[in-house]
């Protein structure tokens, strides 16, 4: 779905801070959305942690820098990282170009997945927190 | 006394009408927290008013009791080196563009001085053989904590491996540096005959918790280390950093750090130029091997080069800034939030002037004006010069084998001379010790004299 000029994925979970997280097989993808990215513009650098690393729900886990801002990256949700998306190291201009797609940035085998996901938006929810956002700036 | 004039604000009706806006009668009033037992209570006995130019005439009297490198032959190093510099390079670097309280870095309007820190930059690269260097550090020392910290960012570990040769102003840096990140830092030892490090003992401390592996080049003792290939090795093995330190003068006739696997290259940029002046302003020189991680883990400003949007221009900005305080705040990747820019600058100037084929020529002379002093020295009886059998920059040690050093330290002064630096203190390990540092300044005379005076000294003793 759209809102403005931002995509929506449906079947995903939303954070406030704008991260999406997929489930699959008890495996949790995660990258920013259509949103962030635009907000962002040219996106230069990416920093994730190695696998293995532990995260916790709303922590921070690694940083987005463009050529406006940098920002952290949060978790949406805690356990432990299986796989970071390599490419980014050399295009980091993938989450510009395909958010939902080459641009993933993580992967979490979750700890708590359940209560997790009862604190993230879904796509409709989401939809509704951009529109107010849009509206407040 | 209420001395009024018209250049100085707090007259008595000014103080009066303060007072009455504060609700303040008496004065005594806003130091009644001070106690009364730690009053002064008498006037502090001052001579009255002098004009101006009595008051310089008595400055000058008391700057008279100084006696400068220039008047009396000074043999003074292990961290500030007294070298010439060319009258163009306070020329140039004092012109009014450069000459400025704090460094523009607005691009629109500061090209010249953005420029000038690129060029800084890229001769510090050159010079040292690394990719990236910063626009600089407050001094070496200052080098010296932000390498460890990078190091411990780069390898996410915490401990740094230092020498005991090393500079002992420079450790207590380094540990105050590490204090807030809770950084161990391990000390390995030398060898008493080589004053180079001991490999068996730093194989033995490092492991895959050192974040990084420091030795200086020349060390604090002046001694070249020959082992730099193995202890990268060591570095290598355990996958921590290869940091080295310079005296920058050392690189025109020693390899570059680059050249030999060191992955953050840091030193003094004091004798590129810049005065002794009582120990500072200090330069720190700051550059590192490239990789794009590594490269936003470096503290302090960056310079870069660019084209305007149309393509058809040239230009400077700072860059990378989204590793400083200004941009990431407390998780910004150093304190530090300022350069030593017009002193990079000046450095700048000096070794753009001088050129390459100058830097090997002023080497080769330090370097043979220290080898001269050694032999004489160590030809005298009492006497051991160097006490290291190694090679050694422009400094060196001299050892009293029969009494004090501090002894014939004062001697010397008697005789209008400075003598090194005595390192009984810091090193009480070597006996009777002093470090002896020749640059070009040095005159053969003057290092004659030096000589005659500690054959005198040695045969009262």
């Amino acid at each position: 779905m759209k809102v403005g000029d931002y995509e929506i994925q449906e079947g995903l979970y939303y954070t406030k801070e704008h991260e999406w997280a997929k489930v699959e097989n008890n495996k949790v993808t995660v990258g920013i959305d259509d949103y962030a990215q635009k907000l962002l513009k040219d996106i230069v650098y990416v920093e994730l942690p190695e696998k293995g690393v532990a995260v916790e729900q709303m922590k921070a886990f690694g940083i987005v820098e463009s050529v406006k801002a940098v920002s952290d990256l949060y978790a949406p949700v805690s356990g432990a990282i299986t796989d970071f998306n390599t490419r980014l190291d050399d295009e980091p201009e993938l989450v510009n170009t395909g958010p939902y797609g080459e641009g993933w940035m993580i992967v979490i085998v979750p700890s708590n997945l359940e209560a997790d996901l009862a604190n993230l938006m879904n796509a409709e929810s989401y939809a509704e927190y951009i529109k107010k956002l849009m509206e407040e700036h | 006394m209420d001395f009024t004039h018209s250049y100085l604000p707090n007259v008595p009706e000014i103080k009066k009408k303060m007072m009455e806006e504060i609700s303040v009668t008496d004065i005594e009033e806003l130091f009644a927290d001070i106690p009364q037992a730690v009053r002064l209570k008498k006037d502090i006995e001052l001579p009255g008013p002098m004009s101006e130019y009595e008051v310089l005439l008595e400055l000058k009297q008391i700057a008279n009791k100084n006696v400068s490198a220039n008047e009396m032959p000074t043999f003074l190093g292990g961290g500030v080196w007294n070298h010439y510099i060319p009258a163009h390079v306070p020329q140039l670097a004092m012109r009014s563009e450069f000459y400025t309280a704090y460094t523009p870095y607005q691009p629109e309007i500061s090209q010249g001085s953005l420029q000038a820190l690129f060029e800084y930059q890229s001769l510090i690269c050159e010079l040292t053989g690394m990719d990236a260097a910063n626009a600089s550090l407050y001094d070496w020392g200052s080098g010296l904590g932000e390498a460890a910290l990078t190091a411990m960012r780069a390898t996410k570990r915490n401990e740094f491996i230092v020498p005991r040769s090393i500079s002992p102003e420079r450790r207590s840096t380094l540990e105050m540096f590490s204090r807030g990140v809770l950084a161990k830092i391990t000390e390995v030892g030398f060898d008493k005959e080589t004053g180079m490090l001991y490999l068996d003992e730093l194989d033995a401390k490092a492991s895959n918790e050192t974040a990084g592996i420091y030795i200086e080049n020349p060390n604090y003792f002046g001694v070249l280390e020959s082992q730099v290939k193995e202890i990268k090795e060591i570095a290598e093995k355990n996958n921590a950093l290869f940091v080295v330190g310079v005296n920058p003068m050392s690189l025109g006739v020693l390899k570059a750090p680059g050249d030999y696997g060191a992955d953050i290259v840091i030193g003094e940029g004091q004798p590129l130029g810049l005065p002794t002046s009582f120990g500072g302003p200090l330069l720190g020189i700051f550059a590192i091997r490239y990789d794009k991680k590594f490269v936003r883990t470096i503290p302090g400003r960056l310079v870069g080069m660019t084209t305007t949007v149309d393509g058809t221009m040239r230009g400077y900005c700072l860059t990378l800034s989204a590793r400083e305080q200004h941009i990431r705040r407390e998780r910004a990747c150093s304190n530090i939030c300022s350069n030593e820019a017009l002193v990079a600058i000046t450095a700048a100037i000096y070794l753009s002037t001088l050129g390459p084929t100058g830097m090997k020529k002023l080497g080769e002379l330090c370097m043979a004006n220290a080898q001269y002093l050694q032999k004489k020295i160590n030809a005298i009886d009492g006497f051991r010069a160097p006490l290291f059998n190694a090679a050694h920059f422009n400094e060196f040690t001299i050892t009293n084998l029969d009494g004090s050093i501090e002894d014939v330290h004062k001697r010397l002064l008697t005789r209008g001379i400075h003598g090194g630096k005595l390192l009984t203190n810091e090193f009480p390990e070597l006996g009777e010790t002093a470090l002896c540092c020749t640059t070009e300044v040095h005159t053969k005379k003057e290092l004659d004299k030096l000589i005659t005076a500690l054959q005198e000294i040695g045969g009262s003793l």
